[in-house]
């Protein structure tokens, strides 16, 4: 420009001045918060970045809390599962004492007394509770006591002593989510720990001309299994088959009915859908009562709970059955034990797999904050150099502006 | 033959013509400081000499001068650069608007920060995970109950924020019409006065320097271009349309619109027609309210209602520590208080519309399967249905992608139970009410008998909201459907206050066949919990995580565009001002020096008057006395 106004110096100088004043707040700002964000459109995409991962966090954070509780619940249970694992080598050595021909009546029927005992510890560690009073081996169903005694008379015991032991419990355990659709159990069912032989249902009911009138579903362990109006027996098998229940489904060749089978020890609970009677229609289950209850009265079913094993064996010693404590006593015991072993080691698995869990996660954590911190953290080295710079600019700026009130013409005039 | 007095005559009129020219430069002087002063250089020309040739022409050597005059007073004024000063402010006063505006948005968002509404959702999320852990305990309730509150708290504190900005650019949108308005008068009176003036063949400077002054101001409020080429009617235009002609004002007009909440629309006084101004602050305030700041609450609305409905559909189904079930978690007020969603639009009084936010259909669906079946859905769309087709070999999952892309104002998911869950979206058009269902057709299957949503294919069993009524158009008793909102989610949700007052109903576990949930069992409260990283269909955003970092992101990129153009805009209005001030500014040097000039020429004209005095004493006083 050719030609100076006398404003324009001072203009411009107010111009600058503001400039460098906002940028020096915005600075100053930042340096105190620490933080390079002051204003979302400081940094748009990395305050975005930012959000994902401290919400990431916050869920690693509990994932991990989730974890840890779980273990050390896990913990508990195994105790109390060895505890009765050694109860049962206990009542496995008085077996294999009382199948031997050399003792006598009285000394079976005191082992039998131990026996009474040892089976009462057991009733007491399948009730067991957790201190916040939840039980421990009844599945989701943490109010009630999962295990109901029945006691009465039995040939040569003294007074009366257990003759039944219900569960009462549910089947379901609940879960607890440890990772992203990563989940482990948080409760055990007893029907599965405490349990020792295959269990079979046979229906009575012949069941070849059967066909589902409509839509419906029938529940076998908790798990739903559709059925379609027109299927007929064999449909029905091999839905059931093709399920995830741990059940396999037969007909029976002599009756024509239905079988079921459990391909792991563990007690099947069967219901039919609401507002469905397949089951009933079928034989296997009645109308009143609630599972595992609900068996009707013309199947036959078969297999033992741990503690019916326990029972059996008892009882067998209090008569004096020396054949049948050696043998299919002895053998219901074994398979109580190897029933219980395999939960133990089931629960040793989950805790691996927890520990590898919360390992992961808590090398992921600090990971992610350093992230955040490389998105949204102020590089102070860089911030205070910034601001010197300014301030030493805005001094020479004020400096400048302080000589601005140049001598006019009017000086010189006399 | 000359007269007598003409030496004095000559030297007063130089006498004259330099007390006027010191006046000027008094006056240059005197508004040195003054904003958008034009300095101003008066003109001398010389007196016209004598003598004209005519009969009664004296008989001497001519032409002789007869002194000085002044012509006129001219500022010093570039018309162009002025013309370039106007458009300037338009974007000037435009990114001004949005800048400051943006900036108040971006602060309502509270991030990246753990009390934001985000970081309020994942506390509440993380106590439906503590109660998914131990959901026999009451103190875990509590937790969610609390959390609960902060959430809906805070998600009440953001609307807020918003509504509050939208009505403050209301507030702003009134007081520069009326502004504009009352500029329009001035302006319009000074050109009265500028005719008047001009008209007696003067420069009415001052004037047009108050004239300029109120163009620009003008221009920063809309965007203007200025014609003086006629000189009897200064005109000012916008758009193509006279704001201004001469003395002629053209009002503008704040007029109430019921479509738009009751904010105004701007229009012209006298037509009534719709004022839409490409520039300036007037345009940056009515494209922040009804564009950007809508958007936001429209954002925040969807996040809230899709939030609630998801929640409320999980904890219905749910059941609490006392066995209740079938409890909402969040409500609402207003909602469409009549359980098939009628509504009465046009308020005459008889239901004319279905209000439906949420449909869900009967059967339950594997998303890898191919179905088998193809035909074209229709669904609401902005100005009218938009089509989606599909066929034999396409998954369920690929027609739901399809219809999340398409555009349309629908969006589509399979709940937890694998039932197809249809959604509206907030509505882009204004006359729309948001979150309502418009439109739903299928020409072949896919919507009627597989997913069980319609009665049957084909315009015949199409779901309509301009009916009474219009639920009879979905398929069976079971069909499960939510009723819309009547006004914004984000204001009005809040916890159900049966739950508030027994926590124990706050719903953990889940039952099976029918029956009640056992009290360990934590798995309606997962659910409740994976809703938070879930694909659940936000509007158009596959989950929370992804609503809340583009709502950032977006509204952060806006401000940071609204700042950058701001700076430049006002660099470049600057650097024109110091043109300006260049060419028009006054120097103070130069007029001192131009003083100078003038105190000289008033002494050397004061000299040859006296010594023409000295002349005619002579003659007058000495020669023959």
């Amino acid at each position: 420009m050719e030609r100076i106004s006398s404003n324009m110096n001072i203009n411009d100088m107010q111009y600058q001045l503001e400039k460098r004043n906002k940028s020096m707040y915005e600075l100053n700002n930042k340096m105190s918060t620490q933080s390079k964000i002051s204003n979302l459109r400081d940094d748009p995409l990395a305050a975005a970045h930012s959000t994902r991962y401290l919400s990431k966090i916050t869920h690693l954070e509990r994932y991990t809390k989730n974890a840890e509780r779980v273990k050390s619940e896990h913990r508990v249970a195994e105790g109390y599962m060895q505890s009765a694992n050694s109860v049962l080598h206990r009542i496995r050595e008085l077996a294999v004492q009382g199948g031997n021909d050399t003792y006598t009546k009285s000394d079976k029927q005191a082992m039998g007394q131990e026996i009474n005992q040892l089976l009462n510890e057991l009733v007491e560690i399948g009730n067991a509770r957790n201190p916040d009073g939840t039980t421990m081996f009844g599945g989701d169903n943490t109010a009630t006591t999962p295990y109901r005694v029945l006691s009465g008379n039995v040939p040569n015991a003294d007074g009366h002593v257990i003759t039944e032991v219900e569960y009462r419990g549910s089947i379901k355990p609940s879960v607890v989510e440890i990772g992203e659709g990563n989940y482990v159990k948080k409760h055990f069912a007893g029907n599965e720990v405490f349990w020792a032989e295959e269990q079979q249902v046979f229906s009575g009911t012949n069941a070849q001309n059967y066909v589902v009138a409509n839509d419906t579903s029938i529940q076998i362990d908790g798990e739903e299994i559709q059925l379609n109006s027109g299927d007929n027996i064999h449909n029905i098998i091999a839905k059931i088959n093709d399920s995830n229940a741990q059940v396999k489904a037969g007909l029976d060749p002599v009756n024509n009915s239905l079988t079921l089978r459990t391909t792991s020890p563990h007690q099947m609970f069967l219901e039919d859908g609401q507002g469905g009677n397949v089951l009933q229609d079928l034989g296997v289950i009645t109308e009143i009562g609630k599972p595992p209850f609900n068996i009707a009265e013309d199947a036959k079913a078969s297999g033992g709970s741990l503690f019916d094993m326990v029972i059996h064996l008892r009882d067998r010693l209090y008569a004096g059955d020396t054949i049948d404590i050696g043998g299919s006593a002895l053998k219901g015991i074994d398979m109580a034990q190897d029933k219980l072993v395999s939960s133990i080691s089931e629960l040793g698995a989950q805790d691996e797999r927890l520990q590898v869990a919360m390992r992961r996660i808590n090398s992921e954590i600090p990971e992610l904050q350093e992230q955040n911190s490389k998105e949204v953290d102020l590089d102070v080295t860089k911030a205070i150099t910034e601001l010197k710079r300014l301030e030493q600019a805005h001094q020479a700026a004020l400096g400048a502006a302080g000589r601005m009130m140049q001598p006019t013409l009017l000086d010189f005039l006399r | 033959m000359n007269s007598t007095f003409t030496g004095i005559e000559i030297g007063k009129r130089s006498i004259m013509a330099h007390t006027q020219g010191m006046s000027t430069i008094g006056h240059n002087l005197g508004n040195a400081a003054v904003d958008g002063y034009n300095r101003q250089r008066i003109e001398m020309k010389a007196f016209d000499p004598i003598y004209m040739p005519g009969l009664n022409r004296a008989e001497t050597a001519g032409q002789l001068g007869q002194g000085v005059t002044t012509s006129s007073i001219e500022r010093v004024h570039d018309e162009i650069l002025e013309g370039r000063i106007i458009k300037q402010g338009n974007g000037e006063g435009y990114w001004k608007s949005r800048d400051k505006y943006i900036l108040m948005m971006e602060q309502v968002y509270n991030e990246p920060d753990e009390t934001s509404v985000r970081g309020l959702m994942d506390q509440f999320w993380d106590s439906w995970q503590e109660l998914s852990m131990y959901p026999e305990q009451t103190s875990a309730r509590h937790a969610v109950l609390e959390r609960g509150k902060s959430l809906i708290n805070g998600i009440h504190r953001r609307y807020e924020g918003l509504s509050d900005i939208r009505d403050m650019l209301e507030q702003d949108i009134q007081g520069t019409v009326q502004r504009v308005n009352s500029i329009l008068t001035e302006v319009s009176g000074i050109n009265e006065q500028i005719v008047k003036i001009e008209a007696m063949g003067d420069n009415p400077n001052d004037l047009l320097d108050q004239r300029d002054r109120l163009v620009k101001e003008l221009s920063s409020l809309v965007n203007i271009t200025v014609s003086g080429r006629d000189p009897d009617e200064f005109t000012i235009h916008t758009a193509g349309m006279h704001l201004l002609q001469g003395r002629v004002a053209h009002y503008l007009s704040a007029e109430p619109n019921t479509q738009n909440e009751g904010y105004s629309d701007v229009v012209w006084r006298e037509s009534g027609e719709g004022f839409i101004p490409q520039g300036g602050e007037l345009a940056g305030y009515l494209e922040l309210r009804d564009g950007d700041v809508r958007e936001e609450i429209q954002g925040l609305d969807m996040m809230t209602i899709n939030f609630t409905d998801m929640v409320n559909s999980i904890h219905r189904d749910g059941y609490g520590k006392n066995g209740k079930t079938g409890q909402d978690f969040f409500t609402e007020w207003p909602f469409v208080n009549n359980v098939s969603g009628n509504y009465d639009r046009s308020g005459d009084g008889e239901f004319d519309s279905t209000y439906l936010f949420r449909i869900t259909g009967n059967n339950s669906l594997d998303p890898q399967q191919q179905i088998g079946l193809e035909g074209t859905i229709s669904l609401s769309g902005r100005q009218q249905n938009v089509q989606i087709d599909y066929n034999a070999t396409d998954t369920v999952e690929e027609v739901i992608h399809r219809i999340n892309t398409s555009g349309a104002e629908v969006t589509a998911r399979l709940d937890r139970n694998g039932r197809l869950n249809l959604k509206a979206s907030p509505a882009a058009d204004v006359d729309n009410p948001d979150f309502v269902i418009r439109h739903v057709e299928d020409s072949g299957q896919f919507l009627a008998g597989y997913s069980g949503v319609l009665t049957e294919p084909g315009e015949a069993g199409a779901y309509d909201w301009g009916q009474a009524d219009a639920v009879t158009a979905l398929r069976g008793e079971g069909v499960d459907y939510s009723v819309a909102p009547l006004s914004h989610p984000a204001g009005w949700t809040e916890l159900n206050p049966a739950i508030a007052e027994d926590p124990a109903s706050i719903a953990a576990g889940l039952g099976k066949n029918g029956e009640t949930a056992e009290p360990g069992n934590g798995d309606a409260a997962l659910a409740i919990a994976q809703l938070r990283n879930g694909d659940v269909m936000v509007g158009k955003y596959k989950g929370f995580s992804d609503y809340f970092s583009q709502a950032v992101a977006k509204v952060g990129l806006k401000g940071e565009a609204a700042e950058r153009a701001y700076e430049t805009e006002k660099e470049i209005m600057q650097e024109l001002e110091t043109m300006k001030d260049s060419i028009s500014g006054v120097n103070i040097d130069e007029e001192l020096s131009q003083m100078i000039k003038f105190q000289h020429g008033y002494a050397a004209a004061s000299r040859y008057i006296s010594e023409v005095n000295k002349m005619l004493d002579t003659i007058i006083n000495r020669m023959g006395v």
